[in-house]
């Protein structure tokens, strides 16, 4: 059992040992890239280098699979250990609040102040407050929010919807724009009722990032190109592209063709012939195959080669300027398993912004039962709304927030009066989701930024190999005064304390969890703590002797008497962890699970393996020296 | 080797004089706590906090010459790790409102400076930002990208094509980067970590601090009586109430004394009483466990006899354990670096107090108890 224990916490490092072996493998590819980059741009600051070779590193590191997976798999290191930044973000519900009310006065105002000062210092909600402020100065919720037949509660409820709606909006936006900018890992979670908590590990650019962050969301049509216009167009991109490539194979094939024969296989078009005669169109496959929509599929991990394709001079050429690719929000999952996004080829120039969306509403249409949105938008809106759908019935027209597609519904009709329902989508979430986005533009999420932490990377650097340092220095220490103090006794318990580190790292692998610095010195902590169990059964193996049994007597009471005690006092030092962890955040939790690992393996190593050890040797007739 | 082997001390008679160090130690404290107060971290209180890593060695005492003359009151200066990294504290939330004029014209001197003839107006202005707007969108896309490469938070208000203002956040530890990335041109520095803390979180973190070490007491309670006697996890429970209340007092009275320690009460710092509550429970219960063994086995001794055997006979165990787990905090205050000495620190001296108080003082107030209310202890 306990060698299975031990090959399956190998097992289960072992990704994290390989991860960091393929980091110090892209970074010596690295150094000739980053040789290259220099000689061919020779004017390149340290800074845009830096920024260059970090993002060829990271789509090196997640676009080969074994690497991937190595990653996918090791144990997670916590921002204070990778360097990162750590966002908590409130949705401002005030300022919601003052968007949504018609027309405040500065009564409205003033009160709506009190209440955003007041909630403050409570975790009551804004609207809350605000309602018995207006009870208490005897003015209807009413006369500000909703209609005049409803009463106060019921308004306050759609109210709190709306605040709950923005938080909603707020994480779209964010992961829209983290996704964007190529953050690794990145973590964003709603905590409670309006909180959202961001980690972005690895940031360098924390200043860059913070901006992200920030600023209102912009909310565009545009008209997806027909299919007679995008496919020519893709297919001089392909053209272009396989030009190219001929160009390099050619020079490459020149040297080679001067030795070997011309024994060329004269075979059918093979996946690699069609990539390379095709470059385009391997990367982004047509969904449709016979040309109706111009729509492909890409995968995840080749967005990044499109864009650095259709940055090409010789592809810009041939590329008319007022035309620009965008993917889908939300990719879709292939039956490969991997994932695909939705390309569309869409107009340069937006339609309309979301400025003129006043209202959306996802709702179940009675006669089909399908989810649809009810979008409104004022009169300005309404009268361009009216004349781009006039003019262009049966094409499609993409809704884009922030630079991602939602959905590109095709136009059925003249829209006359602003008021748009939108159907396709699959089920009610889906339908939700895009009326929270279309009010990005009438309703923007006010986002206050609560707690901010950053570490940089140095620092993460620094404190991994501080917290090794003091993991090996302390495991000496300990390990040379148990053998000093317990003589052989005290060795079994030093491969008891290995034991326990080792399972350790393995549980946390197994969980997938994070370690931080308080982690690690959780670790350091339980190896001072794991010796416990095996001191006091030694101290009662050495009273029994004392008191004139034999040595296999004193042995199994020393095991069985000190049974109950450490029992006891590691289920108590458990629930301390457990609390620990229960009100502790980020670092400090880290902190707790390695604690409560901690405790746990420790227990099995120094109860299961030392046992083990003296049951053989004293069968073998070994009396095994406790100092 | 043994230590301690055949030791025969009387703890329980002598309980009265280590009932008075204790509280002699607690009582200093608490006048220490009140007179001076207990340092929190922004984890508790909010604020700032930037620890800057300089290139070439640094003079702490100019550092805190030309922060003062920022104007925004006490900024702490301290260093961070070696000599060239300081760590900057302020507890402010916002600029006040005799520095925002300054700060503004320190924008306007950027803005007219690389685009000479800008037209901008005000649009909105807060303690917390300045909203700008130019003539034209390009205008303002290209004045935000020099405002932030000048370090202040500058953003578009909107992605709209047609937008034409900027907002420019202002936080404290941007405005002291700025001001200290102009006085140290020749020696420039990198920002090492950067921690803001805004008065609601902080305020809900002391409270969930105070909740959990509560819960723990209230769990231990709990656990203790149903595992052993009432009596005992009152004794318990005060022997941690104890340990706490020492440790606390030992952070108030050295804070300041031991320079480059610094001892502040932070959120790592409680998850360290946390554990030394884990740990303290630890060893007092080894001790209860001996005692009701004692109580068991010898049921005509008197109470008072089979605790200070019980006390005596796990005493070396109680040392050894301590020890060794003394060693591992000894080395993470030596090689844990800055991030951790607090911590390990809090939890040094939670483990002298803790082993202190599982011999000296849990078991006599369980003694102390029993006496009071003349209940008998039987298992």
């Amino acid at each position: 059992m306990i060698v299975g224990a031990i090959l399956l916490c190998l097992y289960l490092l072992y990704p994290t040992y390989q991860d960091s072996r393929n980091n110090k493998e892209v970074d010596a590819k690295l150094v000739s890239v980053k040789a290259q980059i220099k000689k061919s741009n020779p004017s390149i600051t340290a800074a845009e280098l830096k920024e260059r070779l970090s993002s060829i590193k990271d789509s090196i590191l997640v676009n080969t699979p074994e690497y991937k997976s190595a990653r996918e798999k090791r144990m997670k290191l916590g921002l204070d250990l990778q360097g990162g930044m750590y966002l908590v973000m409130e949705v401002n519900t005030a300022k919601l609040l003052e968007k949504l009310a018609k027309d405040p006065d500065d009564q409205f105002k003033q009160i709506l102040m009190q209440a955003e000062v007041d909630s403050k210092d409570t975790d009551e909600n804004v609207v809350t407050i605000l309602l018995r402020k207006m009870k208490a100065k005897n003015i209807r919720m009413s006369r500000y929010f909703g209609s005049i037949r409803e009463d106060d509660d019921a308004i306050a409820k759609k109210l709190e919807q709306q605040e709950s709606d923005a938080v909603t909006r707020a994480i779209e936006i964010i992961s829209n724009r983290v996704n964007q900018y190529g953050v690794s890992e990145p973590s964003i979670q709603k905590q409670g009722s309006r909180r959202i908590i961001v980690e972005l590990p690895g940031i360098a650019r924390e200043e860059e990032a913070k901006r992200l962050l920030q600023g209102q969301a912009l909310l565009e049509f545009k008209m997806v190109k027909e299919a007679d216009f995008a496919i020519p167009v893709m297919n001089k991109i392909d053209e272009v592209l396989a030009g190219l490539n001929k160009i390099d194979s050619a020079t490459a094939k020149n040297a080679i063709a001067a030795k070997t024969d011309t024994t060329k296989k004269d075979q059918k078009l093979t996946e690699e012939q069609f990539a390379k005669e095709h470059p385009f169109f391997t990367l982004a496959r047509l969904i449709d195959p016979q040309g109706r929509i111009a729509d492909a599929f890409v995968k995840e991990s080749d967005r990044n080669r499109i864009s650095a394709l259709l940055e090409n001079p010789e592809v810009k050429k041939v590329m008319p300027d007022n035309i620009e690719f965008l993917y889908d929000a939300k990719p879709e999952k292939g039956n490969d398993g991997i994932n695909y996004y939705r390309m569309y080829m869409v107009n340069k120039t937006a339609e309309l912004t979301g400025g003129v969306v006043v209202d959306a509403q996802a709702n179940i249409d009675p006669t089909t039962s399908a989810p649809e949105v009810t979008m409104d938008m004022n009169n300005e809106g309404a009268r361009e709304w009216a004349r781009i759908t006039g003019a262009n019935i049966g094409k499609r027209c993409a809704v884009i927030l922030d630079g991602q597609v939602y959905t590109a519904p095709t136009i059925q009709g003249k829209i006359p009066s602003g008021r748009s329902q939108i159907t396709g989508s699959a089920n009610m979430e889906e339908a939700k989701l895009l009326e929270i986005v279309l009010k990005a533009g009438a309703l923007p999420a006010p986002i206050e930024i609560l707690e901010q932490r950053v570490v940089g990377p140095s620092l993460g650097q620094d404190s991994i190999s501080r917290g090794f340092n003091s993991a090996w220095i302390g495991y000496l220490i300990v390990a040379i005064f148990m053998i000093f103090y317990y003589k052989t006794a005290g060795s079994f318990a030093d491969m008891g304390v290995m034991l326990t580190v080792l399972l350790t790292m393995g549980v946390l692998a197994a969980f997938q969890a994070t370690l931080t610095l308080p982690g690690i010195a959780g670790v350091v902590l339980s190896m001072g703590m794991a010796v416990d169990a095996n001191v006091l059964i030694y101290e009662r193996i050495r009273e029994e002797l004392k008191t004139g049994k034999t040595y296999k007597a004193a042995v199994d009471a020393g095991f069985k008497i000190s049974l109950s005690a450490i029992v006891d006092s590691n289920i108590v030092t458990l629930l301390t962890g457990i609390i620990l962890y229960q009100f502790g955040s980020g670092p400090v939790q880290g902190f707790a699970l390695t604690l409560i690992i901690g405790i746990v393996t420790s227990l099995f190593s120094q109860l299961v393996l030392v046992r083990l050890i003296f049951d053989f040797m004293i069968t073998k007739g070994y009396k095994i020296n406790v100092g | 080797m043994r230590l301690f082997a055949n030791i025969n001390i009387d703890f329980m008679g002598k309980r009265s004089i280590f009932f008075l160090i204790s509280g002699v130690i607690i009582l200093l404290g608490m006048i220490n706590i009140l007179v001076r107060g207990l340092s929190f971290g922004i984890d508790f209180k909010g604020g700032s906090e930037i620890a800057l890593q300089f290139q070439k060695p640094i003079d702490i005492s100019f550092v805190r010459q030309e922060v003062d003359k920022i104007g925004l009151g006490e900024v702490e200066v301290k260093t961070f790790g070696g000599s060239t990294g300081i760590l900057l504290r302020s507890e402010l939330q916002e600029i006040p409102a005799n520095i925002l004029p300054r700060v503004k014209s320190r924008i306007e001197t950027i803005i007219s400076e690389n685009f000479p003839g800008a037209q901008k107006q005000v649009i909105a202005s807060s303690k917390n930002s300045i909203t700008y707007e130019f003539a034209d969108s390009a205008a303002a896309t290209s004045i935000s990208n020099t405002l932030f490469k000048y370090g202040f938070q500058a953003s578009k208000v909107s992605e709209e094509p047609s937008n034409k203002g900027i907002e420019v956040r202002l936080g404290i530890s941007d405005w002291i980067k700025d001001n200290l990335t102009e006085k140290f041109k020749d020696n420039p520095f990198v920002v090492e970590k950067e921690d803001k803390v805004g008065p609601k979180v902080g305020n809900e973190l002391k409270r969930d601090a105070v909740v959990a070490i509560a819960l723990a007491l209230i769990v231990i309670l709990i656990y203790i009586s149903f595992r052993f006697k009432f009596s005992f996890a009152i004794g318990a429970v005060i022997a941690l109430f104890h340990d706490v209340l020492i440790t606390l007092s030992v952070f108030s009275i050295l804070y300041g004394v031991i320079p480059g320690l610094n001892l502040e009460v932070t959120l790592t710092v409680v998850a360290a009483f946390l554990t030394l509550i884990g740990y303290s429970m630890n060893d007092t219960v080894v001790v209860f466990d001996r005692v009701r063994e004692y109580l068991k086995l010898h049921k005509t001794i008197p109470l008072q006899e089979n605790m200070n055997r019980a006390i005596n006979n796990t005493f070396s165990r109680t040392i050894i354990t301590g020890l060794s787990t003394m060693f591992m905090i000894i080395v993470l205050i030596i090689f844990g670096g800055e991030i951790l000495r607090g911590f390990a620190f809090a939890l040094f001296i939670g483990m002298i107090t803790g082993t202190y108080s599982s011999i000296f003082v849990a078991s006599a107030f369980v003694l102390e108890y029993a006496n009071r209310t003349k209940s008998k202890i039987t298992f």
